[in-house]
């Protein structure tokens, strides 16, 4: 399956979720298909969305939190998924796109190529809710199992490698205003307080 | 030396709960933290309290990113480390935190001073202050009992200045004078 095609489905099940997404072309994916801002989009710190999403989730534990990551990213960080097993976080879902190119710089073959079994790392870590999905009508008849059961769950999406720098444009604004425009969304939603009274 | 012993354990623990409590009062909920020897005791104790969410990290960026994640659920939090683990994720306080002026607190053991006397934090001792400097990350030093109020206007800083901000706790402070190690 391709990739903004099973970003699509993803983002037609999603639901109440707020959504973290890795650097990458999975992100700009989701912001194609969803145009959220309570969704946050990682400008960098490449392999700890994943730890983002897990504080996220730790602090809001009644909003489902759904983690779009990247195989790439992952690999920086494979730590994460004992960090997560560990928390237990209900309310979190980490899918990982999974191409087995680092896309966004000319599809280059990534670590290990292709010998990795992620769901098998993460079901070693202590996350046994964890499969990988190969086509669109297996996601579509899993994935709302996968938003019904409780977390954390680990689901693997394999996609096709795809070349093209920024394919898919990226979202419109960055850095200081995605955090006030997501922090104002989760406010707005959620009635909790981001930001003090003078703004910061 | 049985007695100094005791002596400096006793002094530790009560710097160790007078953290914690102003920890309290600066409202933290949350604590991620990888140890370092120096702050050990702290992160126990922090760990012991169901009042502050406790995660325990696997690498120090890790922490820095579930403080981030935090932010945007209105829960404050805290990054606990070494002076090491703080060279570690000096590239995602960098991408993440100054990127997109997410306020991250870190309170780190100062190794590498001149009374720690272990070569392996040599080149931390005479490198790290510098490095934030070169980001413009904001620091603070608490050395002494005293100080250890200052802790909630530290935390307010660090979110007034959105970044991230390093309070260091010295040697003196958390393993007392009389130690060698």
């Amino acid at each position: 399956m391709r990739a903004r095609d099973a970003i699509d489905v993803l983002a037609r099940h999603r639901g109440e979720a707020v959504g973290v997404c890795a650097l990458g072309m999975a992100a700009n994916e989701w912001w194609a298909a969803t145009k959220s801002e309570d969704s946050f989009y990682m400008h960098g710190a490449m392999g700890f969305a994943a730890s983002f999403a897990l504080g996220l989730a730790l602090s809001l534990p009644h909003v489902p939190v759904w983690l779009i990551n990247a195989d790439g990213s992952l690999c920086m960080n494979l730590g994460c998924l004992l960090t997560e097993a560990s928390q237990g976080a209900k309310n979190l879902k980490h899918f990982v796109v999974a191409n087995g190119v680092y896309q966004t710089v000319g599809a280059l073959t990534m670590v290990n190529d292709g010998r990795t079994d992620y769901v098998g790392v993460a079901r070693a870590a202590g996350i046994s809710r964890a499969r990988s999905i190969e086509s669109l009508d297996e996601l579509e008849r899993l994935l709302p199992g996968i938003a019904a059961e409780d977390g954390p769950s680990f689901t693997v999406l394999r996609v096709e490698p795809e070349s093209g720098f920024l394919r898919t444009p990226p979202m419109t604004y960055e850095g200081p205003e995605m955090k006030y425009r997501f922090g104002r969304a989760l406010e707005r939603r959620f009635s909790i307080e981001v930001f003090g009274p003078q703004g910061y | 030396m049985s007695g100094s012993s005791e002596g400096f354990r006793s002094d530790s623990s009560d710097v160790t709960a007078r953290i914690h409590a102003q920890l309290t009062k600066a409202g933290i909920r949350l604590a991620a933290s990888l140890p370092d020897d120096w702050i050990a005791p702290l992160i126990e104790r922090i760990a012991a309290d169901n009042q502050i969410r406790h995660v325990r990290v696997a690498r120090e960026a890790e922490a820095i990113a579930i403080c981030s994640g935090a932010f945007f659920g209105g829960v404050r939090a805290i990054a606990l480390m070494g002076a090491t683990g703080l060279l570690t994720c000096t590239g995602e306080l960098a991408t993440l935190n100054l990127r997109h002026q997410i306020p991250v607190f870190l309170m780190v053991s100062q190794r590498g001073s001149i009374d720690d006397h272990r070569i392996y934090q040599e080149v931390q001792g005479r490198r790290t202050i510098p490095l934030l400097e070169t980001y413009d990350f904001p620091y603070h030093i608490i050395d002494r009992a005293e100080d250890i109020p200052q802790i909630p206007d530290a935390f307010e800083a660090c979110r007034l200045q959105k970044r991230p901000f390093v309070l260091f706790l010295t040697r003196r402070l958390v393993k007392g004078d009389g130690a060698s190690a």
